[in-house]
């Protein structure tokens, strides 16, 4: 019989239940829980199921719910079953880079050797998780890198930057790699180290940073730039081409021409609405009192102004510094 | 790219020139470079261009004479140091100088060496290095060793380095206003006391922490603290133009302070008043309006107060 009480506090008693009946599709809808208490909960009874549900989890997995996919990973990390492995490498390549993350730490505890060729391609991984998942599962795994600019992914992976520097010119493409990371952090030690490394090898990575978007990767850039031969007359031409959000006078002339107060907004003026209410307003009203022919004789020349004050502003707005 | 090099066989000074406002940073460059190997003959042309409108070809042009190394651009490259708007341009102007190794650049640079811009302090460092000069003053030292970002050597330099480091307390980046806060601190000095109250005031909140730090190792009473603090830049909207906005023009006021639906609620509110106005007439609309914007306001009031609280 449903009672009102049975639908509500249902979940905790459910687990054991459905672990004990075997019930995997029932634990993987069980999934849904957004607590971390549950989910972690879930991942354990699948895992204590064992390689009978091996099929299902991989089915699962498949379906590509991030939520899922972690706690999904997490149950195949209890199981240790070597039929995840193909399934988990193909993880590796996910979008969500938790989900990159996870399945490098999974490959990693499994330890099939399967594994080791798709994990060097992720210590090139975008995410420094996922780089940082598959650097340590290398190392767990026994992993030994061939040469020094494999060697030299590895430590980068783990952000073991000492042992980084003394590679010496072999970390270059390693640290160039990084240089894209979306961590301005990341980005500035890649940038120091390949100053310390005094390569000229190291010269267009360093041109590249001169230009970065963040301005602290471009004063490190500039330290690092004369350690390693780039004449200091070239860095202001290279910090030049750094991205500039820079607003066109055109644009915002006329918009404030056809519509009084948005090009003011373009410019990232808050009052710019402001003004574009006041004048929807304004010519509503002028409408009714002076009718239609006369509204526009007064409001053109206002518009005008508007327009060229604006395309003034956009002139004079002041440069990003460098 | 076959071509820059035809054109510096050919000293097409002008061709040359005109390739500095190139789409492609790689042909500026290659045409800096090659209008540097031309010599005094490319110096004139050159020097017309410091006051050219297009940054690149500033930079273009005095990276050619930087090369070219003529005694002539020195007087010229002063005037670029001391007043061009560009950071970057008044950077490569001082690098040049550097370049070119005369000792009449020097009075010029050390001035620079205060400079706002940090690149253009460090360019002044190091064209100062390049001529041979030595520091005349302690002040002087302590400043170079600023633009050279030399922390530890500031650092040693002990009491003396003190007013240059509260001078340069103007430095836009907080990083840089770290440094000094912490060598003021280890200093110890009674000078170091003056900066106490403007550290306090500083816009940067961890600036602001280190500060507190500071004035209690300088021997400020703890007690003077909190007054030190509260001097400091109210950076956040202002509430009372929150709530103005947002009586008159429902919606803006939260707009203003940063939130996206403030934009929606504004477009809700107009819906409403010309809906009112077909129904109501214009008179009696605002009639039923009128308390909606007396609470809409006093609730902005009340939100921007609490979040200025919050963000202390």
């Amino acid at each position: 019989m449903v009672t009102f009480s049975s639908l509500f506090g249902k979940k905790k008693a459910d687990i054991e239940r459905l672990t004990a009946a075997k019930d995997i599709s029932g634990l993987i809808r069980a999934l849904h829980s957004s607590d971390m208490q549950t989910q972690s909960e879930v991942a354990k009874a699948l895992g204590s199921l064992g390689p009978a549900a091996m099929d299902e989890l991989i089915r699962a997995l498949k379906k590509k719910d991030k939520e899922n996919q972690l706690v999904i990973i997490q149950a195949l990390i209890e199981i240790r079953d070597p039929r995840s492995v193909p399934v988990l490498i193909e993880s590796l390549k996910d979008e969500n880079s938790e989900v990159r993350w996870e399945a490098a730490i999974a490959l990693g505890e499994i330890g099939d050797p399967r594994a080791i060729d798709p994990l060097i391609l992720s210590l090139r991984d975008p995410d420094k998780y996922a780089r940082y998942g598959a650097a340590f599962s290398l190392f767990k795994m026994g992993w030994k890198p061939p040469n020094d600019v494999e060697k030299a992914f590895l430590f980068v992976g783990m952000q073991e930057w000492k042992a980084v520097r003394l590679i010496g010119d072999s970390a270059i493409p390693a640290l160039t790699h990084i240089l894209h990371d979306q961590h301005s952090n990341v980005r500035i030690k890649a940038v120091e180290i390949l100053g310390e490394l005094k390569s000229t090898q190291a010269i267009p990575a360093l041109i590249q940073s001169l230009a970065d978007k963040d301005s602290e990767v471009r004063w490190e850039a500039v330290l690092a730039s004369p350690k390693c031969g780039i004449k200091l007359m070239h860095l202001p031409r290279g910090l030049s081409r750094r991205p500039k959000v820079t607003k066109n006078p055109l644009i915002a002339g006329f918009l404030n021409f056809v519509l009084p107060g948005l090009g003011y907004a373009y410019l990232a003026k808050w009052w710019g609405v402001m003004i574009y209410e006041i004048d929807i307003f304004g010519t509503i009203l002028l409408f009714q009192y002076l009718g239609e022919e006369f509204s526009y004789e007064a409001l053109l020349p206002i518009y005008l102004l508007l327009a060229i004050h604006a395309y003034y502003l956009a002139i004079k707005m002041p440069k990003d510094p460098p | 790219m076959t071509d820059i090099e035809a054109m510096k066989n050919a000293h097409d000074v002008k061709g040359l020139i005109r390739l500095l406002d190139h789409d492609k940073h790689n042909i500026q460059w290659r045409a800096a470079d090659a209008l540097g190997t031309l010599g005094e003959m490319a110096c004139d042309p050159l020097l017309k261009l410091l006051v050219f409108p297009r940054e690149n070809v500033r930079i273009g042009a005095i990276e050619a004479l930087g090369d070219i190394k003529s005694p002539r651009s020195v007087e010229p490259l002063i005037q670029t140091l001391a007043k061009d708007k560009s950071n970057e341009v008044r950077w490569v102007a001082a690098l040049a100088l550097g370049e070119i190794g005369e000792s009449r650049a020097i009075p010029a640079l050390v001035r620079a060496l205060n400079e706002e811009d940090r690149y253009v302090r460090f360019g002044s460092a190091k064209a100062l290095e390049q001529i041979g000069w030595s520091a005349e003053t302690d002040q002087e030292l302590a400043y170079y060793y600023i633009a050279l970002q030399e922390w530890n050597a500031v650092k040693k330099m002990g009491n003396a380095a003190t007013v240059a480091l509260i001078d340069m307390l103007k430095e836009d980046h907080p990083a840089i206003r770290t440094q000094i806060v912490e060598i003021l601190g280890s200093i110890r000095s009674i000078e170091a006391k003056r900066a106490c109250e403007r550290v306090l005031r500083d816009p940067d909140a961890d600036v602001r922490w280190l500060g507190v730090l500071l004035s209690k190792r300088c021997g400020m009473p703890t007690s003077h603290l909190p007054i030190g603090l509260s001097k400091r830049p109210q950076t956040g909207p202002n509430r009372f133009g929150a709530t103005l906005l947002n009586f008159f023009f429902v919606g803006l006021g939260y707009d203003y302070l940063g939130k996206w639906w403030g934009l929606l609620v504004l477009e809700i509110y107009l819906m409403l008043v010309l809906l009112g106005q077909l129904r109501f007439g214009a008179f009696l609309t605002f009639v039923i309006l009128f308390p909606i914007m007396a609470l809409f306001a006093t609730q902005t009031y009340y939100m921007a107060k609490r979040e200025s609280l919050l963000a202390g």
